[in-house]
């Protein structure tokens, strides 16, 4: 937190407060920084996953005390930046990937931010130039939320954080009319006013003299060379793939691969087991209910590794036990999450302190039903807009959601083909005008007119909306909360870009989801694994939603509209996803 | 340019107690940018024709003075006017729309129901006059301003991570180019440019050249394609669509802005780089001269003519602006396109119209 206006006591006393709400991320080690001059104190939390003595404490600083950082992540190029700085004569005193952040930034200086290949959220002070940076990783998968009111800065991983310091006391009623409609709260929003997320790939610069700052992209723009052969592809993504797990797999803790038997999470199993340097562990969730039980795919993929396997059974009576702490260990509502929340539980039980996930592989490659969806809306935007007001007069849900194409608006797309809950049902659950609701769903700016209807523009709401504010905050949010690193190879800066540059025709197949990748490992990815339909860690959820007592009982609820939806979830076929956002309304009310 | 006119005339109507209305065809309710207009003074029409007709006829019927930002909104004018005949009609005439020959219901609405002309510019004064024999008297030049709330830079230091995103040094001398890339233009002023970037490379080795505005796909192909061949692929940065937030701090990376083109009815985008400090080349056979004063601010040059084009841009790399002349370059352009100058422009038109 940075305040010229408070004591420095005071403002110490505040980011103490934030440490302790973020105790369950970092359990290792606590440390404080604080500068009166500029009213600045950085606190940390850690969790120690590279070099783990105490030369990797937090909040750090180089030798000469120039410029000082407290970080959440990993810097997974932090050994080949290390060479060329030492090349360059810069001396280390740890061998930490957080110190490495420093000296690039002491030598390239805002320059650097670009050269980090990682997941990182970091808040860096240099005392020279009078300026403190907070800044994201390109993908987002670590969280910044930050505060600017009064003159004052104040920053966290947490929105809990800055809530149980008394800095973010309002909530910002917004929160419920998004929640209902997206099933998350899309960046930069949350629930609190005046907090927001700082967007990937930026940073915010504080200037300490003038008390003001800007955001601002760090991207370095670099020429596309486009991939026209389909071999040539294949190739690249093994190479380059394959190198994205071998250095996200460094690690001096214990680290393990979720394994769900579906594709992505099978890739990285067999690359993994390829760069491992001790015997790989995979982390597994079975159910009683046979439908969704995945054992035999994961099976298959251990078969053809030597690992150590961590299969665990997860019970509907679990899901009636931990329930509330899931709720209150989300930070923020969202109705993801319950999947990750279990296999971090017993990631950690096994004794994980860092995992990898397969996220990322479904937005790049084209995974999702919406790809191919997408150009059907293409079609379906030419009737004539009058009629699809008259959604309203249905009552089923897939029908009424058609009432997203009144709409003009790139969000009301996506919306249609992710949403919860449409406009006019939003306004009536909580008693609002629609014209309020409408306003507050489609005023945010910098989404791009969507022009095309194609893959590529599924692959932009996905990327950028479900799996930036849905998948990948929940599972980093899920994951902190029982002290485990969630890291995403498919994610890796170097792996994203080669995607990108690959021509759309190769990228994309119109019949087979992820035909490209499954063709990249097809001699070593086992048929039946991808052969089958999605499923997407899914859990028994519709049948346990049912059954919970509190979620199906329409006394529970406030209000005439949400009694009615739930009495129908009970009776129909509705999303249970649905009936669970009603329920976190009703519980934060 | 329209936003600007609506701040600036419901400022003026709050100072006299007017009562100002903007209605808009084209945006919709959610495209209100509020801090120019409160929103119960806006309706946006979201291109429902029948609807704007209909609230015409109703409201705007009523209206002293009914200002038509658009030769398209002819009939509408045309409309009121004999509803009611004591309201002044006034029409913005910008550029290109009006620099030829016009349909018989615009050139009726001109001749005949329109009571001024607002033009952007002295040039489309002049083709006014010329193409529609348009009454002199009835038309005023008021030159477009700059947006009252873009912040304009105090210091005029490159932005260090504009330089990081094109990996470019202080060294670099920066040439940039801001405009529509359409590929159904059929003269385009940047690729002029392009062939004088050519030319210039050798002699000015740390040259660059940002070109930068939305481009479709046939566009993109043909300007990669000119680049190749111009063997200027060093050189030439393809930006896209540029952030408007980001656009003062890319006016305070390059070194000379260059647009020469045919079409400008005046050019705001001038005006802005001025007004970051930023010497422009412009052409200087359309509405542009007048953004650079006649050239006291700037230089015009004829497009047609790539040397005088190569000579202007080398005159410019050869003598770079000081910090200080950026300075006065600033001030100078905002003292004359300034929004105070712009609202007392405005009521006085107004006034005198409604003999005030």
């Amino acid at each position: 937190m940075i305040s010229k206006k408070r004591t420095t006591l005071e403002v110490c006393e505040k980011v103490t407060t934030m440490c302790h709400a973020l105790q369950h991320g970092g359990p290792d080690d606590e440390g404080i920084y604080m500068d009166e001059s500029n009213g600045l104190v950085f606190g940390h939390r850690r969790l120690s996953i590279i070099d783990l003595s105490s030369n990797g404490h937090q909040p750090m600083s180089d030798a000469t005390a120039r410029v000082w950082i407290t970080f959440n992540g990993e810097i997974y190029n932090y050994l080949e930046l290390k060479e060329t700085l030492i090349a360059s004569g810069v001396k280390f005193h740890s061998n930490s990937d957080t110190e490495v952040i420093i000296q690039a930034y002491l030598f390239w200086g805002m320059a650097s931010f670009s050269k980090l290949r990682g997941i990182f959220a970091f808040g860096l002070y240099d005392i020279q130039k009078q300026l403190t940076y907070l800044v994201r990783d390109s993908s987002g998968v670590k969280p910044l939320y930050y505060m600017v009111k009064d003159g004052e800065l104040s920053f966290a991983s947490e929105v809990r954080a800055l809530k149980k310091a008394g800095l973010a006391t309002e909530s910002d009623k917004s929160w419920q009319v998004r929640f209902l409609a997206f099933g998350h709260i899309p960046e930069p929003y949350t629930t609190q006013k005046d907090v927001y997320s700082l967007p990937k790939g930026e940073f915010l610069c504080w200037y300490h003299s003038k008390n003001s700052y800007e955001i601002h992209s760090y991207h370095v723009a670099t020429p596309k060379t486009i991939i026209n052969v389909a071999e040539q592809a294949k190739e690249l993504i093994r190479n380059v793939l394959g190198h994205a797990v071998s250095r996200q797999l460094v690690a001096d803790a214990p680290i393990g691969v979720f394994l769900s038997g579906g594709t992505d999470s099978s890739i990285l199993t067999i690359l993994a087991n390829q760069h491992r340097h001790t015997q790989l562990k995979t982390i597994s969730i079975y159910f009683d209910e046979k439908a969704y039980d995945e054992s035999q795919y994961q099976n298959m993929i251990l078969a053809e590794i030597e690992g150590e396997k961590f299969a665990h059974l997860v019970k509907q009576s679990d899901f009636e036990e931990f329930i509330p702490q899931i709720i209150e260990d989300m930070d923020m509502p969202t109705t993801d999450g319950i999947n990750t929340w279990f296999i971090s539980r017993y990631a950690h039980q096994d004794g994980l302190k860092a995992v990898l996930s397969g996220v990322g592989a479904d937005e790049l490659f084209g995974g999702y039903p919406s790809f191919n969806r997408i150009k059907f809306l293409k079609k379906l935007k030419r009737l004539p807009r009058l009629s699809f007001s008259a959604a309203k007069l249905f009552t089923s849900d897939k029908y009424r959601k058609i009432s997203f194409l009144a709409y003009d608006h790139p969000l009301a797309d996506y919306l249609l083909l992710r949403g919860h809950y449409p406009p006019m049902d939003i306004a009536e659950i909580l008693d609002m005008d629609l014209s309020e609701v409408e306003a507050i769903l489609f005023d945010s700016k910098g989404i791009p007119k969507i022009s095309n209807f194609d893959e590529l523009d599924a692959a932009w709401f996905e990327t950028n909306l479900y799996m930036q504010n849905q998948l990948l905050r929940d599972t980093d949010v899920m994951g902190m909360s029982h002290a485990l690193e969630v890291r995403v190879p498919f994610l890796d800066e170097d792996f994203k870009r080669l995607v990108e540059n690959i021509r759309l025709d190769i990228r994309f197949d119109d019949l087979q989801p992820k035909k490209l990748l499954i063709d990249s490992f097809s001699d070593l990815l086992p048929e039946a694994v991808w052969n089958r339909s999605k499923m997407g860690f899914t859990f028994p959820l519709q049948q346990w939603m049912k059954d919970h007592e509190q979620i199906s009982d329409s006394n529970y609820y406030q209000g005439k509209k949400a009694k009615q939806i739930i009495k129908d979830f009970k009776k129909s076929t509705m999303h249970w996803s649905k009936a669970f956002a009603l329920y976190q309304i009703q519980r934060y009310a | 340019m329209t936003r600007t006119l609506a701040h600036s005339l419901d400022h003026v109507s709050k100072e006299q107690q007017w009562d100002f209305k903007l209605w808009s065809l084209y945006d919709s309710r959610y495209d209100i940018m509020r801090q120019y207009l409160e929103p119960e003074n806006f309706i946006g029409f979201g291109r429902s024709r029948r609807r704007l007709a209909l609230n015409t006829l109703s409201k705007g019927t009523k209206a002293d003075t009914l200002i038509l930002s658009h030769i398209n909104l002819a009939l509408i004018g045309i409309i009121v006017k004999i509803l009611n005949p004591k309201c002044k009609i006034w029409l913005v005439a910008h550029g290109i729309e009006v620099w030829r020959p016009l349909s018989i219901l615009k050139s009726l609405f001109v001749k005949r129901f329109c009571d001024r002309v607002i033009c952007v510019s002295n040039f489309t004064k002049q083709q006014m006059i010329s193409w529609h024999h348009v009454d002199p008297q009835k038309c005023t030049v008021l030159n477009n301003v700059v947006d009252p709330f873009i912040k304009h830079p105090e210091e005029f230091d490159k932005p260090e991570y504009l330089l990081n995103r094109y990996s470019f040094t202080k060294a670099n001398q920066v040439i940039f180019t801001l405009t529509r890339l359409a590929s159904s233009e059929q003269y385009k002023g940047y690729e002029q440019v392009i062939k004088a970037v050519a030319r210039l490379k050798d002699r000015f080795p740390k040259l660059k050249y940002i070109l930068a505005g939305q481009y479709d796909s046939t566009e993109e192909i043909r300007i990669k394609e000119l680049i190749t061949a111009c063997r200027v692929e060093e050189q030439v940065i393809l930006t896209g669509f540029l952030n408007e937030n980001e656009l003062a701090d890319y006016f305070l990376l390059a070194d000379l802005f260059v647009l020469p083109s045919k079409k400008e009815g005046f050019g705001i985008v001038f005006i802005e780089a001025l007004a970051c400090g930023l010497p422009v080349i412009c052409g200087n056979a359309d509405g542009s001269v007048d953004a650079i004063r006649q050239g006291e601010l700037g230089t015009a040059i004829n497009v047609n003519d790539l040397d005088e084009l190569e000579k202007a841009i080398s005159s410019y790399l050869q003598t770079p602006l000081t910090t200080e002349t950026r300075h006065l370059l600033q001030q100078q352009c905002l003292s004359y396109f300034n929004e105070e100058d712009y609202k007392k422009n405005l009521l006085k038109m107004i006034s005198e119209a409604n003999g005030n």
